[in-house]
């Protein structure tokens, strides 16, 4: 765990070559600190506690005799991952680096993103057996202190044995326990994390894993993502209603069609009821448990898909598309449109981000249920129950439909429509408090000059 | 779904003894999918089924018939109702009744009336689509004649100033084809004009060129053609497609006498000459006009006569301008407007406009 070429050159050669210097009892621990120990991290200690913990974590540490003092040299050094392109959340235009597991070198990207000394990084232990390094980051500033004050209360609150990956303390910090949404949002991007801090939000670097915390967390954020700052606004906007489209179809469209199968047929224009009832003579299962078959091996295929290493995983859809779009069909055994519906639902909660995209994917289940026994009427009360609850969580005392409700008219210009950046003149309110709600200067519109000499 | 008998067209007729006789078209689902043998080689079956059954009401007539059919019957998807001669001369608001006050038929779905059987009509085998229920929502769509939804038509039966009436439907014997596979005669069903009732009973018919003058008096022209004899040419004819067509009418109240003015007002594109006009020339343009406006009120004037004189109905609905215009009076005349409106004078005046000639100006084909 300690480098090696470290503690030879620094603690051993370098000293041999300070000449002129009289080594007394008395004030060999001053020399030694300050002249032999060429280490940009030395600490000094009386705390056997302390010693102990620098120990365990790599750092080496000189016990002179004679003195109740202990040198704590930082030379940690340990094989790392390199820097390497997002897995998870891939952009096409924006920077391609994402996290790795070390804290440090993380915090390192994110400073160089930021370079301002009002972006403070506070460092903590959690876990009592793998002490565990977690770092708190936020810009003074912007940030509502009373935000910073109850992430730390509450990460002050983890008495837990181990944190092995962020969602450890997710799970643990976050708000409304029972709730299947995700109260505490997630990413590996730097730029998004320091997009996330600029808004006044507050990230929690955890050792270990590339996955970086940020709360507060807003419902919408999930249809959000970095493309949409980097492109053209007209782009970002757009895609952004796609994506609320898709995130409405996933949860309801089986559903939907669970529920005028069975129960609404006078919903369909009569050349459609025609051809759908025609797909559905052979079929011998109910609507409902048709659609739920198909649900359920969707949502095989896609486990399957990504537990394979990759080469097998093509031959898992390749199978999957092969025997549930085709033969299925030609069998009789579910309809051409229940295929198009089940498919039509995949695509669209491949576009949304993962955690929001589970919690949906999963909603959909109970929807269906509820439509197959109730019709519309169950689907209704079923989006309205969703909406209620969503209507009721709050992420670090920050109201989870917000902007939208409670309406904030200013921060409307960054949920669905994505405002041009020089109309971006105000940070959100609700987050950062009104302290310094001004983001950039007005009249930033780009005009032509004025005079053609 | 698979559990239900869509019903695409409804026929009711009245038997001899007084009774109804319903007759349901359904769809075979199997036969409308995509994918299913689409004429040809090994078709054997029709994609509807067509069955009838007779009771004291149409709901009774209905139970009797859903005895035949094993599934449940869904009139959810009704597209039209057609209502044989018999039964409309005897009075068609007890045939609305079921369909009004049942919540599964549409109050859009269309209302026919047809001289003779009704349900010969949904026995009927179109040539474009694959059930005469939809090849006749499809003409009615189209607005050939004066297509009536049944809300409309409910709307006419309750109001007090205008008599219902309804598209009228045939069919057409088209010869058979026996290389195409065709083994029966094929029978078209086609728009024949017009069905005109007073109060819930049907009264007569109008041919089309007497729904043509219906249409403008109602002003629901809309679209159509108009054709006439060239001017100095009467052997010659030019066919104009009309572009915009306004109607007004002006009721009037002077001296306890009723009395209508109407504006016709229309504006077409020269679409077909049989003559060699030049068409750059105003005269010509004013000409044309002329034989414009003559064939407009001719053709109004010949509903006109026929809804006063044989009929005796309002027909046109005048009786509801009268009432927008003359409140007061119209509670004195309004329990007999039939006969008020029999002895109304009624002027014609129409405005013709030739906007656009097409592409050419003189016939391409005339060797100068």
């Amino acid at each position: 765990m300690i480098s090696d070429q470290i503690m030879k050159t620094n603690v051993l050669e370098l000293p041999m070559a300070e000449p002129g210097l009289e080594l007394t009892r008395s004030n060999a621990l001053h020399i030694i600190k300050n002249r032999c120990l060429s280490i940009h991290q030395v600490k000094e200690t009386t705390n056997l506690a302390d010693v102990i913990d620098g120990i365990t974590s790599g750092d080496t540490v000189l016990l002179i005799d004679g003195f109740a003092t202990a040198l704590i040299n930082g030379v940690r050094g340990w094989e790392t991952r390199k820097v390497t392109s997002p897995e998870a959340e891939v952009v096409i235009r924006g920077p391609q680096e994402a996290f790795v597991e070390t804290l440090r070198t993380n915090t390192s990207m994110l400073r160089r993103k930021i370079k301002n000394p009002n972006l403070k990084i506070e460092t903590l232990k959690l876990g009592e057996v793998t002490n565990t390094d977690v770092a708190i980051a936020y810009i003074k500033g912007i940030v509502h202190d009373d935000i910073v004050a109850e992430v730390r209360r509450r990460l002050d609150a983890v008495k837990v044995d181990s944190i092995l990956e962020s969602g450890y303390v997710e799970e643990i910090i976050g708000d409304g326990p029972l709730s299947p949404f995700p109260l505490v949002n997630h990413s590996e991007r730097p730029d998004k994390i320091a997009a996330m801090l600029l808004e006044g939000r507050v990230a929690i670097f955890t050792d270990g894993t590339p996955e970086v915390l940020t709360v507060p967390t807003l419902f919408l954020e999930f249809i959000h993502s970095p493309d949409d700052y980097y492109e053209k606004f007209y782009h970002g906007s757009l895609i952004r209603f796609v994506r609320l489209g898709a995130l409405v179809m996933t949860l309801a469209l089986p559903s939907l069609y669970v529920a005028v199968i069975t129960f609404h047929q006078e919903m369909l224009p009569t050349p459609l009821m025609l051809s759908i009832a025609g797909q559905r003579e052979m079929v011998p299962f109910p609507a409902f448990i048709e659609t739920l078959i198909m649900e359920i091996s969707f949502e095989a295929l896609r486990e399957a898909g990504v537990r394979l290493p990759r080469q097998v995983g093509q031959a898992v859809s390749i199978v999957g598309a092969l025997i549930i779009g085709e033969a299925a069909v030609r069998a009789g055994i579910v309809a051409a449109a229940t295929v198009i519906i089940v498919a039509v639902t995949g695509i669209s909660s491949f576009m949304l981000t993962t955690s929001a995209g589970i919690t949906i994917r999963m909603l959909r289940f109970p929807m269906m249920i509820l439509s197959a026994t109730m019709g519309l009427f169950g689907l209704s009360v079923g989006l309205v129950t969703i909406l209620v609850h969503l209507a009721t969580l709050r992420s670090f005392g920050v109201p989870y439909l917000s902007p939208v409700a409670p309406t904030t008219t200013g921060d409307l210009k960054d949920v669905l429509f994505r405002a041009p950046w020089w109309a971006m003149f105000t940070r959100p309110r609700l987050l950062g408090g009104m302290k310094d709600p001004q983001r950039q200067q007005f009249r930033l519109k780009p005009t032509p000059p004025e005079t053609r000499e | 779904m698979n559990e239900l008998a869509l019903a695409l067209g409804a026929a009711v007729d009245r038997t001899p003894d007084g009774k109804f006789l319903l007759t349901l078209q359904f769809a075979k689902p199997g036969e409308f999918a995509a994918g299913a043998p689409e004429g040809g080689k090994g078709k054997v079956s029709a994609p509807v089924w067509v069955v009838s059954a007779t009771g004291k009401t149409i709901f009774e007539a209905e139970r009797n018939l859903a005895m035949q059919v094993s599934r449940h019957i869904y009139w959810g998807h009704l597209i039209v109702l057609i209502i044989g001669e018999k039964a409309a001369r005897h009075g068609v608001r007890e045939v609305v009744s079921l369909f009004l006050r049942s919540p599964q038929p549409r109050e859009t779905m269309w209302v026919m009336v047809t001289e003779g059987e009704a349900k010969n009509l949904l026995m009927s085998q179109p040539g474009l689509e694959k059930s005469s229920a939809q090849a006749i929502g499809f003409l009615a769509r189209s607005k050939a004649g004066y297509s009536v939804e049944l809300k409309d038509f409910a709307a006419m039966l309750a109001s007090k100033g205008g008599e219902p009436i309804a598209s009228r439907l045939g069919s057409l014997k088209m010869v058979t084809t026996p290389s195409l596979g065709q083994k029966t005669p094929v029978e078209e069903v086609r728009i024949t004009g017009v069905a005109a009732f007073k109060d819930d009973k049907l009264t007569g018919w109008l041919d089309p060129s007497e729904t043509r003058g219906l249409l403008w008096l109602k002003g629901e022209v809309g679209k159509g053609v108009v054709t006439v004899p060239c001017p100095g040419k009467p052997e010659k004819q030019l066919s104009l497609e009309i572009i915009r067509a306004t109607t007004k009418v002006i009721p009037e109240y002077r001296n306890n006498k009723v009395s209508f003015t109407v504006r016709l007002m229309l504006e077409g594109d020269l679409e077909e000459e049989q003559c060699d006009e030049n068409l750059t020339k105003p005269e010509t343009i004013k000409a044309i006009e002329k034989e414009l406006r003559k064939d407009v009120k001719q053709k109004a004037e010949l509903a006109l006569s026929k809804a006063q004189g044989e009929f005796k109905a309002d027909i046109f609905g005048f009786g509801e301008a009268f009432h927008r215009a003359h409140k007061r009076e119209w509670r004195m005349l309004r329990d007999n407007w039939n006969e008020e409106f029999a002895r109304a004078e009624v002027r014609i005046s129409v405005k013709a406009y030739l906007r656009r000639t097409g592409l050419l100006t003189k016939p391409a084909t005339l060797r100068e």
